[in-house]
């Protein structure tokens, strides 16, 4: 009797928590569709800002978080792939792996203000560059690697040792075995991280405010020194401090609206590839 | 003369302190089928794995003694591992066909390893795929997934593979403990055809397989739980003495 009920306390406890996480999820995105969505226009996409926010659209800072979630993803990239191979396949001292672990770990954790800030002083300051997307890409390459890399170094770890050693035993060198086993059937992983990683650099304000992204006046940036360019979260931010007027408010949220959706889209674009990861391991 | 293709002298196998296997000192001759033979657990794909140098694979194994193909000795630093395990292919117990299409597994080898145009590739996997008997099963959807065959088809499949980079010894490792009888059979007959090219290793513990397709054993059990070589010749030889340890029972058992 006692344990059975435990065994129901526990399943209600379980859902309740879903429940819970899942109501307040939808109420932020019910809250902002339903502030937002009046002002969604064609207009305000394809319109450049004017009247500070209050009038006008949100065409270039479309077009400048492109332009940094772009540069991320170059940066971001090629360098999971090689932290994940080194991890995964040149190094075979399992403290070694470690080691590679606990600094993604540890990259993972510093707070997004503090990559602004060193990016303040390394790019900005120290190179010269002032506000620069190439400044922000880097920085948010550097954030979301811990999440590119880990999904990928899982994805390796998991790829079955037969079709390693079966290619290894066909006389296959560790170069063409990474090309022809490791690679395809990883690559899954990788799109998995990188969507997952960009999703969250596409919302990031910290990095990229003192580095990259100004609130009005920059278009398409024709060079890296002194060209920052606008983007969608930072515009939420100027916006949000400045909604006092009705008008600034409902663009303030038609832009939250457009980012979610952004976001969404990627996360969306992930399903597949990490679908296939189960199916395969469904399949052994 | 040494007419033996492989030798081993003193090798043994071991995991930190856990003796895996006892030193082996072996001659295995060129022509013919190879057998060994011996209970499960007793090392004996461990022992096949160390001919190619496939057990440095697995992380955690010393190796100690040495191996020689034609007199060359293999452990060895400036030996290219990977031009070795091409010459000395290795079918594995479980067939492991890539997540790619019937032709790409047949030249999944030859692509990396082989400098052949491209555009012989259909002939070579052709000529290996018939070799394997395979062909008429499979000509007509080569671009299908490898994957989509029966379980036999699939070991011929890797079969073909191996044949595809025309290599000089195939060790193979229980190739047919996964099969139906008639996936056996077919590769056993295979197996009787390509001796006639090739050198063949087979690890088996089928009494039967022995018999039917071995010129020679050598039969490995166990002693103070560590795999011992306890005998070679052919099985008419070894089933004549009776003073092999281990033997009668394993044959009562099998």
């Amino acid at each position: 009797m006692k344990r059975k009920f435990f065994d129901l306390l526990f399943r209600t406890a379980t859902c309740l928590c879903v429940v819970f996480s899942c109501a307040v999820l939808l109420a932020i995105i019910g809250f902002i569709v339903k502030q937002g969505s009046s002002a969604v226009s064609r207009a305000f996409l394809t319109g450049e800002i004017t009247g500070a926010g209050a009038s006008g659209g949100i065409f270039y800072n479309l077009v400048g978080t492109g332009i940094l979630l772009a540069t991320t993803f170059l940066v971001s990239a090629p360098t999971a792939l090689s932290i994940a191979l080194l991890h995964g396949v040149y190094l075979r001292n399992y403290r070694h792996r470690e080691k590679i672990t606990i600094l993604l770990y540890i990259l993972n954790g510093i707070p997004g203000i503090l990559f602004g800030i060193v990016g303040l002083v390394v790019f900005v300051q120290w190179f010269g560059w002032g506000k620069s997307w190439l400044a922000g890409g880097i920085l948010l390459g550097f954030m979301i690697l811990p999440t590119v890399s880990v999904t990928l170094i899982e994805r390796i770890a998991s790829i079955p040792r037969k079709y390693i050693e079966a290619a290894a035993g066909l006389g296959l060198r560790q170069s063409e075995i990474v090309r022809s086993v490791i690679l395809p059937q990883s690559a899954g992983g990788l799109a998995t991280g990188l969507l997952l990683g960009l999703a969250r650099a596409a919302g990031e304000t910290a990095p990229i405010m003192f580095t990259a992204t100004i609130f009005a006046g920059a278009t398409i940036p024709n060079g890296i020194r002194e060209n920052p360019v606008l983007s969608l979260p930072y515009h939420i931010f100027i916006l949000a401090q400045d909604s006092y007027s009705p008008e600034v408010n409902s663009r303030l949220w038609a832009a939250a609206l457009v980012l979610v959706i952004l976001v969404f889209a990627m996360s969306i674009v992930a399903l597949p590839a990490r679908l296939k990861i189960h199916e395969e391991a469904d399949h052994g | 003369m040494d007419k033996s293709v492989l030798r081993t002298e003193n090798l043994s196998v071991s995991a930190g302190k856990k003796s895996i296997l006892n030193p082996v000192s072996l001659k295995i001759p060129g022509d013919g089928v190879f057998g060994i033979i011996g209970p499960s657990g007793a090392g004996k794909s461990t022992f096949l794995k160390t001919l190619n140098r496939l057990c440095e694979l697995t992380p955690g194994l010393q190796i100690n003694g040495q191996v020689f193909h034609r007199g060359v000795p293999l452990y060895h630093h400036g030996v290219d591992v990977d031009a070795l395990r091409k010459r000395v292919s290795m079918i594995f117990q479980q067939p492991v066909v890539f997540p790619t299409s019937i032709f790409a597994n047949v030249i999944f080898g030859v692509r990396h390893t082989e400098t052949i145009p491209k555009k012989d590739w259909p002939d070579l996997a052709e000529r290996a795929l018939r070799q394997a008997a395979l062909w008429e099963e499979v000509k007509d959807r080569l671009k299908k997934p490898g994957k989509e065959l029966s379980i036999g088809q699939q070991q011929r499949l890797c079969l073909a593979r191996s044949l595809a980079t025309d290599p000089e010894i195939i060790l193979m490792d229980e190739p047919t403990s996964a099969l139906d009888p008639g996936s056996t059979e077919a590769i056993e007959s295979l197996i009787h055809q390509l001796k006639k090219q090739q050198s063949i290793i087979l690890v088996t513990h089928n009494m039967r397989q022995a018999d039917k397709v071995c010129d020679l054993v050598a039969f490995i059990g166990l002693q103070d739980g560590t795999g011992t070589l306890l005998a070679s010749g052919s099985l008419d030889e070894l089933r004549s003495r009776n003073n092999i340890p281990g033997f009668e029972d394993y044959l009562c058992c099998e």
